[in-house]
């Protein structure tokens, strides 16, 4: 590394970020996810399935759109994360992220119920839930099924 | 005067006549307007000009590293250009591709006859766990409050497609790293300044599985300046034998990944070079000497393929057969690249043009690649493929 050597420095005041996100169009997906259900959207209209969920279809114009959820995935990539961002330091296990894709033909990102990436691969059958962590927040989960 | 007809629209022609960069690296020695001012300076006095004869200053940066969210005034003062600012530009690690594209087309349609692209990232002032949550932040709701991505996450889930489907090994993206930190190592504005080889990669920490330390671009501080003019201005500034922008292509894709058709090619890279190719009547052989996105070996070796420098799936086989070092068909990232020379987001897309543009001019030294057609590429991706701009010149 070609680091410059130790320079003077002034610290800045502190900014703390914390946004309230609102979720009442999209409640169903939150509560679903806290019952441990996955839900995606489709447009009534046109019988798009969107994923992340969209409660407006920008193709027919319609906020018309229903639930539906997703529960059977394949495997298309994956990853297993070592230096983890500020705010999942905690979390002692190298999460695995994949992405699947469901028999709706929505793709899914989620964590890999795995603790070795080596086990995993592409088109391997998952199971799609949620889970409730013990720190309060949510998490997809991908449990690997037998063929 | 001549001009360029695409799609029916008649735009000037728009030349290179200054460029400059800083050095990269960690910059705790300067703030970003200092950092701005380093390469300002270098690029003006390239162009032989004045601060009175530029017309408009686009800056580029995405900033969300900054104690400052407003820059670009602050840039346009710190340099003698506070009244010639009307805008910063954000397309994530393609911001100073998306600033020249303003500039060019600012001056293409003839509002102004020169512009000055200004390209600065300062990301070293916060730590990295701060600095790759802010970079992770690409699609919050669905992907990082839940999964706690990483741009190496998401470039590593690409690498795991690529290397499934085309048989891509780790040992070839090594092959990436080892290239652009030899031809790091001779320029002396590089981040890192050493060599390394296939083992050093190899036996590096893992990062995001299939990447490990060495396969990811380091967090760096940096800034590189582009002055633009018109063909008429050139002619009243007696600029002789400039860079001609021949064609500046753009492509884009999904916020969300999950919205993606596959995770084995970048489809913006595949717009925006089409379209650069289309507009300035090339093909891919026949450009002499590349820039392209390596924030990670393996996007070298997607954009090898999306940009048709090789056939689908053998970009790994490209960098087996040293195609891509000077003497092979296609030099690439000759100046070390985002991967060793570093990816100060903002800066990168114009310090691309700055590397090209010394080439295209013989002015590179030991790392000059041998040229007959004077055509060279510049390939900038924001994120994975959300963004892209892909940039012809000829000299």
């Amino acid at each position: 590394m070609s680091k410059t050597p130790e320079q003077p420095t002034l610290k800045s005041r502190t900014l703390t970020l914390t946004h309230e996100i609102p979720i009442s169009r999209t409640k169903t997906y939150w509560e679903g996810l806290k019952e441990g259900k996955v839900f995606a959207t489709k447009c009534k209209k046109c019988g798009r399935v969107y994923y992340p969920p969209q409660v407006d279809c920008p193709r027919c114009l319609t906020s018309d759109i229903e639930w539906i959820q997703l529960s059977d995935g394949k495997l298309e990539t994956f990853t297993q994360v070592y230096l983890k961002p500020q705010g999942f330091t905690q979390y002692e296990d190298n999460y695995i992220i994949a992405i699947a894709e469901t028999k709706e033909g929505a793709k899914i990102m989620g964590w890999l119920e795995e603790k070795d990436v080596k086990h995993a691969s592409i088109g391997m059958p998952v199971k799609i839930s949620a889970k409730t962590m013990p720190d309060g927040f949510t998490a997809i989960i991908f449990k690997p099924q037998n063929p | 005067m001549k001009t360029k007809k695409f799609k029916g629209i008649f735009m000037k022609r728009v030349a290179i006549i200054g460029v400059g960069n800083s050095k990269f690296g960690v910059r705790s020695d300067v703030t970003y307007p200092e950092l701005a001012f380093e390469a300002f300076k270098e690029a003006l006095e390239d162009a032989g000009i004045a601060q009175e004869d530029i017309e408009m200053s686009v800056v580029g940066t995405v900033g969300n590293r900054l104690y400052d969210m407003y820059p670009a005034p602050l840039i346009n003062e710190y340099i003698g250009l506070a009244s010639k600012g009307p805008l910063r530009v954000e397309a994530a690690c393609a911001s100073g591709s998306a600033a020249l594209f303003t500039a060019y087309n600012a001056i293409a349609s003839g509002r102004v006859e020169t512009a000055i692209v200004i390209g600065v990232e300062k990301m070293c002032e916060v730590d990295t766990q701060t600095s790759t949550a802010v970079g992770g932040r690409g699609c919050y709701l669905w992907e990082f409050h839940m999964f706690g991505t990483s741009f190496a996450s998401y470039y590593a889930l690409f690498a795991t497609a690529h290397m499934a489907k085309y048989g891509t090994t780790e040992e070839q993206l090594a092959k990436v790293a080892v290239k652009n930190h030899y031809y790091a190592s001779k320029n002396p504005k590089a981040h890192f300044q050493k060599e390394i080889t296939i083992e050093t990669v190899l036996k590096s920490r893992v990062i995001c599985w299939p990447l490990k330390l060495y396969d990811c671009c380091p967090i760096s501080d940096g800034s590189a300046v582009l002055i633009l003019a018109s063909e008429e201005k050139i002619k009243d500034l007696g600029v002789q034998d400039p860079v001609w922008i021949e064609a500046i292509g753009f492509g884009s894709d999904t916020g969300s990944l999950t919205r993606r058709g596959d995770y084995t090619s970048l489809k913006s890279t595949r717009m925006a070079s089409e379209m650069a190719y289309k507009i300035a009547k090339v093909k891919p052989e026949d450009v002499e000497v590349a820039e392209v996105h390596d924030c990670f070996t393996i996007a070298e070796i997607m954009a090898y393929e999306d940009l048709g420098f090789c056939k689908k799936g053998e970009g790994g086989k490209l960098i087996d057969e040293g195609q891509t070092w000077i003497g092979g068909k296609i030099p690439t990232n000759i100046d070390g690249g985002l991967k060793a020379k570093g990816h100060p987001l903002g800066a990168t897309g114009c310090s691309m043009i700055y590397e090209l543009t010394r080439q295209l001019r013989n002015e590179s030294g030991d790392r000059q690649v041998p040229l007959k057609k004077y055509i060279a590429l510049a390939h900038n991706v924001g994120m994975t493929g959300q963004y892209c701009y892909v940039t012809i010149l000829r000299r």
